[in-house]
């Protein structure tokens, strides 16, 4: 019982940390939005505002991704060991019955 | 504060109205189901702070990279904000659901709302435009 229930925590904290790795993604999506942004703002400086604008919005649904990773990691962490402890507590009641 | 970019102010002013009228929503449908308690108004709270404040500083980063106007720079900059905002909002999230034993789902669902207030912008943008040019119109009829 202890051991599956160290195997089953030490999946649980690989997937979390799995889960982070789309973290990644979003902050390579901003810089090389920012950055094409800076060289538009550049080539047409009277654009700037709604450049900006568009920008902020299109920067925050990129974010948006990573968010999702760290809510599967956070609900891995906190509310997933709870819910296969009982699981698992009751498939074993129910082989030794 | 008082050099902040208006798109900034008003951005986060829209995604800030947003998050509290969905606050509201999820609150409402926490009391019907029965499962209203204080560590579900803490946990919102919390929650739908977390997500303004993250995306006030994107906000304020974007703009200031901007502005700077060199796109390497720009680019690393905005990276390492990500970054560094992604761990604080992880560690903020788990510091309250771990230590302050805040509601999970109350904590966590805030943090999507902006992004549900963004998906609505296009629509709310368009019928805008359509009552401004209707405006327009009839000041040239008059």
């Amino acid at each position: 019982m202890e051991l599956a229930m160290g195997i089953m925590l030490g999946l649980l904290g690989l997937g979390a940390g799995c889960a982070m790795i789309a973290g990644i993604g979003p902050g390579i999506g901003e810089g090389n939005a920012v950055a094409a942004a800076c060289e538009a703002i550049g080539r047409q400086p009277e654009c700037k505002s709604s450049v900006t604008s568009t920008l902020i919005m299109g920067c925050a649904i990129a974010e948006t991704t990573g968010l999702y990773g760290l809510i599967v990691a956070i609900l891995l962490i906190f509310v997933a060991p709870g819910m296969f402890t009982g699981i698992l507590k009751d498939a074993v009641t129910s082989m030794k019955g | 504060m008082a050099n902040l970019d208006p798109a900034v102010r008003k951005e986060t002013g829209y995604i800030a109205c947003w998050t509290g009228a969905l606050s509201l929503v999820m609150e409402a449908v926490f009391l019907i189901l029965g499962k209203w308690d204080l560590s579900v108004l803490l946990g919102n709270l919390s929650g739908a702070a977390v997500a303004v404040g993250n995306f006030f500083l994107m906000a304020r980063t974007v703009s200031l990279a901007v502005e700077g106007g060199k796109p390497d720079e720009a680019a690393r900059r905005v990276k390492a904000s990500a970054s560094i905002r992604l761990l604080a909002v992880g560690a903020l999230c788990a510091l309250l659901v771990g230590v302050l034993k805040t509601n999970v789902y109350a904590t966590l669902i805030p943090l999507l709302f902006p992004r549900i207030g963004i998906l609505f912008r296009p629509a709310i943008d368009r019928k805008r435009d359509a009552e401004s040019s209707e405006t327009e119109g009839s000041d040239l009829i008059d």
